[in-house]
Order: structure tokens, then sequence, then C-alpha cells
């Protein structure tokens, strides 16, 4: 039922975010060419924008999804924590050193500066 | 009905102005930055203005076109002090500074309340290649590689990276004169690898800028030297303002506007020095880049030789300098952040050394050549400097690319002076709209 | 049942939504007004103001879009707020939807509106976008991190994933004073969801507006709308994290929500203004080598406090 609740809130305003937007524009002609051109200063480009992007931060994320791995151990050890005890540290205490192990490697390996 | 109380509610807005720059077109934005109810945009599509401020050489017409027809509906031109196109010839022209605030805001009302037709598209309606129809499934595609879908090829330079070596498709766009982020009139052809610039060649030079009729009169005859420092400090505070509003520190480029309009030898520009220091300006937004060598900095000469360390200031030979005790103040570094270090310092000590000609009632003493804010006029204007660009930004990601520019002073000087604007009316457009 | 079940806490949500992105506009305009920006009209006219000229503005395209993703774009960053508030509890009866496992959700929100603000400014098939879209991507998936251990920090004590039990376990003591670290990281992550003042990685000036240079008129509404929007989910969700939701004596715990709310909102706008925007290698390097290590430090506080 609040599931129901959530997906109904999330469709009644993605339906109000569309609807501006349809609404107010439905009327308006389409832009000519020269109007689409991409803003440049006055300048122009050569080709599309769409193109293999170099995304310099690439290491960084290999990084990250050793820690999202992490994160979807910790939810579920978050609610039972106090019931266990010093257990529970003593688990999470050991990955959180392995993973920042890895933190500082890729630190002093520069995988936080744009390559 | 509703259209209307809507329009009338958006006739009311604060008037979104996107400023074209021109020749000394920028004297006027240091104005409208302080006026109520004006606001200067970032991109031409959120404006519904197009201020020409300045004139335009003919040979950025073509420019100026793309841009007008960037705008969206409805919009209109205003021109300061400049001609319009012979195309919009019935076009509105203000050339006195204190009227155009309200021109801005009875234009902007004119246009929300249908008055006035949005302003004509200029090109014709064409795409910037034919490809309708052609290729294989009419989106002007030649398989592959190959082609222009819908309108442009895709990119495909392909050059080794300069950071890593990883080779993928470089970019390479026309950066156009009227760029609000670069200095005004400079327009070059960058390629970028990602967000890094590959290489950058500067073809169009920044507009002269002109300096303050007591450089130029300092070369014919003794001035005050008060005067001259108050001059110089205004220049600097201008630019450290432009480098502010880059930054997104707004408050305290307009504290640094408010200053160099009030500029008197009492001013002290202590307090903007700390709270830049506090809101982590020197070391969250200008890191340790765009450093110039020595060659590239004696070129550049005035502030970033200084901050490189060279310690060339001709205000030494000036004997009435050197009673005041002048010594030229140096860093060490000559990297974006010693260049800003390098401005605020400078402003500091051309107050204090106001300040005390003011009391002595010193005057010039040297006039065969004079220190400028933009570097040593000897026998020579200083002239334009923008091709140390080329070796300067490339392996520099475009905000440290355009921050290191705004750290660098490169137009050249123009042969005549500025024209003084009023300076107390200013306090009257403000008093007025509170 | 059904109005109490699905249409009050539609409502509750959206009028949430319509009055606090409006407030956000008066408070910015505000805060700007006291550091010195010049005064035109009114803070509380200027919003709408904007709002109808915005509306009344041509919609601009550019050449080759990719249509679905630019237009859903907007709308999709607002359904997000929309979800994120809709976990967020005003009282002990008043929750729009009492999830069980609300942090995750919340988390989910987080990490969509990465993929969203991606994808408006890369479906703009536009240099300027495009860069935005890219960069602010490197900052998006840094901030996740952070703000899931200072979240889970959170639930420990509480000994479940519902914000409902988070704010009622802060009934001795709010969680800003157990876990001091936690809700100076989380204020960060705020800025950095909103993409806010150092944070503005994606729609800055230096980009010509970056995401938003080639938009303008009703989408671009939509997308300030959304942007504010996620401010006031972000400030009700650390309202309730951290500042005790809505326990406090006198007053009913709706408009303890509420002031609690104005108030993150207001230190979220104030810094948005004060602190200059950080580049964005540096900026990567701070949330990896200083802020993680942080959040560490944080849930290990937190660990401590719990078994205690």
């Amino acid at each position: 039922m609040e599931l129901l609740t959530l997906l109904i809130v999330l469709l009644v305003a993605l339906g109000a975010g569309l609807g501006v937007q349809w609404l107010a524009m439905c009327h308006q002609p389409m832009p000519t060419y020269p109007q689409r051109a991409p803003f440049l200063g006055g300048g122009l480009p050569e080709t599309h924008a769409w193109n293999r992007y170099h995304v310099r931060y690439y290491p960084m994320t290999l990084l990250l999804i050793a820690f999202e791995m992490e994160m979807m151990f910790m939810y579920p050890w978050a609610v039972v924590y106090v019931e266990q005890g010093m257990k529970a540290v003593m688990e999470m205490g050991m990955f959180l050193a392995i993973l920042s192990v890895g933190i500082v490697y890729g630190w002093r390996e520069g995988v936080f500066k744009w390559q | 009905m509703a259209v209307s109380w809507l329009s009338r509610l958006a006739a009311r807005a604060r008037v979104p102005v996107f400023p074209a720059l021109g020749m000394h077109g920028d004297t006027i934005l240091h104005r409208l930055a302080l006026t109520p109810g004006i606001e200067l945009v970032d991109s031409p599509r959120h404006a519904s203005i197009l201020l020409v401020a300045g004139g335009v050489p003919p040979d950025l017409h073509e420019a100026l076109r793309r841009l007008h027809d960037q705008l969206p509906a409805p919009f209109a031109t205003l021109w300061y002090r400049s001609s319009p196109l012979s195309e919009l010839a019935g076009d509105l022209r203000v050339d006195d500074p204190e009227a155009l605030p309200e021109a801005l805001k009875r234009l902007h009302r004119e246009l929300m309340s249908g008055r006035r037709d949005s302003s004509p598209r200029l090109l014709p309606d064409e795409p910037p290649n034919p490809w309708e129809g052609l290729g294989d499934d009419g989106h002007g595609g030649e398989g592959m590689m190959g082609g222009v879908p819908y309108g442009r090829p895709m990119a495909m330079n392909m050059h080794d990276d300069i950071r890593d070596g990883l080779t993928l498709d470089s970019l390479t766009v026309t950066l156009g004169p009227f760029l609000p982020v670069l200095p005004p009139g400079l327009g070059a052809k960058v390629t970028l690898q990602g967000d890094l610039v590959q290489s950058w060649v500067t073809q169009l030079a920044p507009y002269p800028i002109a300096l303050e009729n007591v450089f130029h009169e300092a070369l014919q005859r003794p001035v005050p030297i008060a005067e001259l420092e108050l001059a110089r400090a205004r220049h600097h505070l201008q630019r450290l303002a432009f480098s502010l509003r880059l930054s997104g520190l707004e408050h305290l480029a307009l504290v640094a506007l408010r200053l160099s309009r009030g500029l008197n030898v009492e001013s002290r520009v202590g307090r903007l020095h700390r709270r830049l220091t506090r809101c982590g300006f020197f070391r969250l937004t200008t890191a340790g880049r765009g450093r110039l060598e020595a060659g590239q900095a004696r070129r550049v000469g005035g502030i970033a030789a200084r901050a490189a360390g060279l310690e060339e200031d001709l205000r030494s030979r000036d004997a009435a300098y050197r009673r005041l005790g002048f010594t030229p103040v140096v860093q060490r570094g000559g990297d974006t952040n010693a260049r800003w270090r390098q401005t605020l310092a400078e402003i500091d000590h051309s107050l204090q050394l106001a300040f005390r000609a003011e009391q002595e009632d010193l005057y010039s003493e040297m006039t065969e050549a004079v220190e400028t804010p933009r570097g040593p006029w000897d026998d020579y204007r200083p002239e334009d400097a923008s091709d140390i660009l080329e070796d300067l930004l490339p392996g520099l990601e475009w905000d440290e690319a355009l921050t290191t520019i705004a750290s660098l002073d490169l137009a050249g000087v123009s042969e005549w002076p500025l024209e003084p604007l009023s300076e107390t009316s200013l306090k009257d457009d403000e008093e007025r709209q509170a | 049942m059904i109005v109490s079940e699905l249409l009050l806490p539609v409502f509750v949500v959206l009028a949430t939504l319509a009055v606090g992105a409006y407030l956000v506009g008066v408070i910015d305009g505000a805060i700007g007004a006291a550091l010195g920006a010049p005064r035109g009209q009114s803070a509380w006219l200027a919003p709408l103001t904007q709002g109808a000229w915005l509306l009344t503005q041509q919609a601009n395209t550019t050449e080759a879009p990719d249509w679905r993703a630019w237009r859903l774009a907007p709308a999709l960053y607002l359904a997000l707020a929309a979800t994120g508030l809709a976990v967020v509890p005003w009282s002990p009866t008043l929750i729009p939807t009492d999830l069980t496992t609300s942090v995750v959700l919340w988390g989910s929100v987080e990490a969509l509106a990465t993929v969203v603000i991606f994808l408006h400014g890369w479906s703009a098939n536009t240099l300027l976008a495009l860069i935005g879209a890219y960069r602010y991507v490197a900052l998006g998936l840094s901030y996740i991190l952070i703000s899931m251990f200072v979240l889970i920090g959170v639930a420990l004590p509480a000994e479940s994933l519902q914000f409902s039990q988070v704010v009622a376990s802060q009934a001795e003591m709010w969680n800003v004073i157990r876990q001091p670290l936690g809700l100076p990281l989380f204020l960060i992550v705020g800025l950095g969801m909103t993409f806010w003042g150092p944070f503005n990685l994606a729609d800055s000036r230096d980009l010509a507006g970056g995401t938003a240079s080639a938009v303008s008129g009703p989408p671009r509404l939509v997308w300030n709308l959304a942007r504010a929007a996620m401010l006031v989910a972000f400030s009700c969700v650390a309202a309730s994290a951290f500042l005790g939701g809505w326990l406090g004596p006198w007053l009913p715990g709706p408009l303890w929500m509420v002031i609690k709310m104005l108030v993150v909102l207001a230190v979220l706008l104030l810094i948005g203004r004060l602190v200059p925007r950080v580049q964005p290698e540096r900026c990567v390097t701070l949330m990896w080598v200083v802020l993680l290590p942080l959040s560490f430090i944080d849930l290990i506080w937190a660990g401590m406090e719990a078994l205690l």
C-alpha cells in the first residue's frame, strides 16, 4: 500500500513536470536552425558534441564500486548492529580497513586527479 | 485573460540582459552589475534583451548575427554606443549611461506586454549542412563514419591525449568573441579532449583596453601621484571583480566594484582581502596552474611578470616614487594563485602610496615612460599577448583554463583614453529603486 | 481510507514541494540582498515574476538533442525530489509513506539524481552542457558514499532503516549532538546533490550555464523548480535524521519539522553564496581523501555510541 502511494507520488510529480513543459510549449513555433546552434559566444562547432568523451575519473569509479558493495552489506548490518555488539564492530572494521588500503593506494597512484 | 495576467507579472521581473561586448563595452557592465532590477545572465538563452555595448568591428558582425539569432523569442536588442547592424537599423540605440537601465527596463516591459514585437531573425532558416533525405535512412549519414547526420559530422579527430595517452575523440570548436567568461573580443579555436584543452589557437585578439586619461597625461606632463595610483587600483579592482564573479563569489565581486567606484585615498582593501582568504578563494578555486615561464612573463609584463618573480616596475625609475619609499612587490610562483595575491598586494600598495602622495602633494617626475596597470609603457604601448595562451593552456582542464585567462591581463592598450563615467549618479540609481 | 492513505500523502508531498520551492527563491533572494546584491524588487515577489517570465519565454531546442531524455530530465528530477520527500515523517502519525527501508530509498534517490542531471546535460548535444554533465558525474559518484556512511551512522542507534524510527531514537538527544560530524558532512552532500554553490559543477558560470545553457522557457522553469524541490526534500531529510524531526516542546510536530527544515535550508543557501566554486579535480580529491575518512570516523563514533 505504501509502495502504491509512493508510485502515485512519483507519477504525479513526473506528470506535473511534463505537463508544465508541454502545456506552455504546445502553441510555440519550432525554433529556426540558427537559433538551435550551440552557444559558443558567436563561434561555431565543427561537429556534434556527442563523442567518445574522455572520462578522466574512470579509475575512481572502480574504487567506488568496491565501496558500493560494502554499502550494500552495511544496510542490513545497521539494523542488527546493536544486538550483535562487538562481533559486528569487528566485522565492519575489517571490511573498512581493507577498503581503506584501496583508497590510500588509489590516492598515491593519482586516481583522484584528472588523468 | 490568464495570459495577460502572466505577462503583467513577467513584465515586473528582473530584466535578464545578455551583454555582447564591443570595444570599451565592459565599463557599462560594471555599472549594470550594481543596478537593481537588472540581471546579467550567462547564456543568451536566459535573456530577454541582447545588449550590444560598445562598437563591434565589422569582421565580427557575422558572429554577432549568429549570437543574435540564438536568443529565444520574445527578445529585443539594445545598442549602447554602437551602431546597429544594417538589418536592425530600426533598433533602439542609447548612448547615455545614465539612461541605459531605464531603457532596458522599458524595453522588457514593452516586450512582455506585447507592444513591441520580438526582434526578427537575421540568418536564413537552413541547417549548417543539408542532410534531410540524404544517406541511407534520410538522416544524412553514410554508413559507419562520415556524412553529416542531422547537419554536422560526428567528432572523429583522434589525437593522443596529453595526459595519459589514451586516444579518444577530440572536439574542435571556435569559441567566439562574445563569450562572457573570456576577455571581451577574444576568439579562439579550441580542441578539447573530454574537458581538457588539447590545443588553443587564438584567432581574434581581445579588444584593446582603454586606460584612464591620467596614464596618457603622465607621458606628457607631471601628474599627481595620488590620481595615478587610484586609477591603477581601480583597474585592478575591476579585473578582480570579473574573476570573483567567474568563481561564484557574486557578493564579493559587488564589494570590489563598489570599492572601485567610490575609491579615494582613504579606502582600504584589507577587509576584502581577509574576506577572500576566509571564504577560500585562494585555496579552493585558484590552483597552482597556469605557471608562466620567465620569457612569457616578461612578454605579458605588469602584474603577471611581478607575480613570476621578475622585479620590473617602471615606477622605481621615478624619483618622486623613490621619495615615497617605493619598492616593487613581487611573488614567487607565477601561477594563478600568485597573480591574484600580487593583484591584491598591488592594490593595497597603490592605496598606501596614494594616501602618502596626497598628504605630500607629490607629482610624478618621469614623463618618458609610465607603468600602466597593464604593463610598462616605455617606447611602445603594451601590446596584445594572447598568443602565449597557445603554450599555456593545453593540458589544463576547462575551469582551470578560464580562471588562468581571467588572472592574466592580455589585451593591448588602446591609443585613446577611457571616457569618464560620472560616478555620483550610481548612488541615485540605487536610492531611487530602493 | 483512500483519502487518508492515498490522497493525503500525495497532497502533503506536493504542497510541501510547491511552497518549499517558492520559499527557496525567497530565502535565496533575501540572503543575496543581505550580502549586498542590489535590492530591486521585494524578495517575496521575485520568484513569482521570474517564474511567470520563464513560462512566457519560448522553449529552446538544439540541433540534434535526445528529445525524450531532455524533456524528461527536469520532470524526473522533480519526481525524485517528491519521492525522497515522501518518506520524511512529519509527526508520529503523519508520514506520507512509512517504508521500513526509507534510508535505502533515499540512497537510491541520490544515486538516480546523478543520472538525471547527467542526462539533462548530455541530451542537449552541446559542448558546454556536455562538459557540465560529465564533470558533475565525478562529484555525483563521490558524494554518494559519504551520504550513505553518515546515514548508516544515524540508523545505528535507531536499529532500523526507517526514518520514523530514526527520529524516535533521538528522543533523549538529537543526532547533531550525538554524532557531531554527521550534519556538516550531510550538508556537503546536500550541496552536491543539488549542485549548489561550491559544488555547482554542472550549471556553473564558467560553462555559460552548463547543462542549462541550451535550455530556456518552461523546461528551464521546471529544472529550477526541481532543483529547489530537491533542496527542500534534502532539508527535510536532514532535519529528520539529525535535528530530531518532529521532536520538540510546546509546538505541534509538523510545525517543528517546518522550522527545522527552514533552518537547514537557510544554512545551505548561505553556504551556497559564501563559498566559491571548487575546481573539479580538487573537488574529487577533497571528497575521497578528506571527507570520506571523516565519514568513516563518524560511523565508528556512531557505532561506539550505540553500543555504550
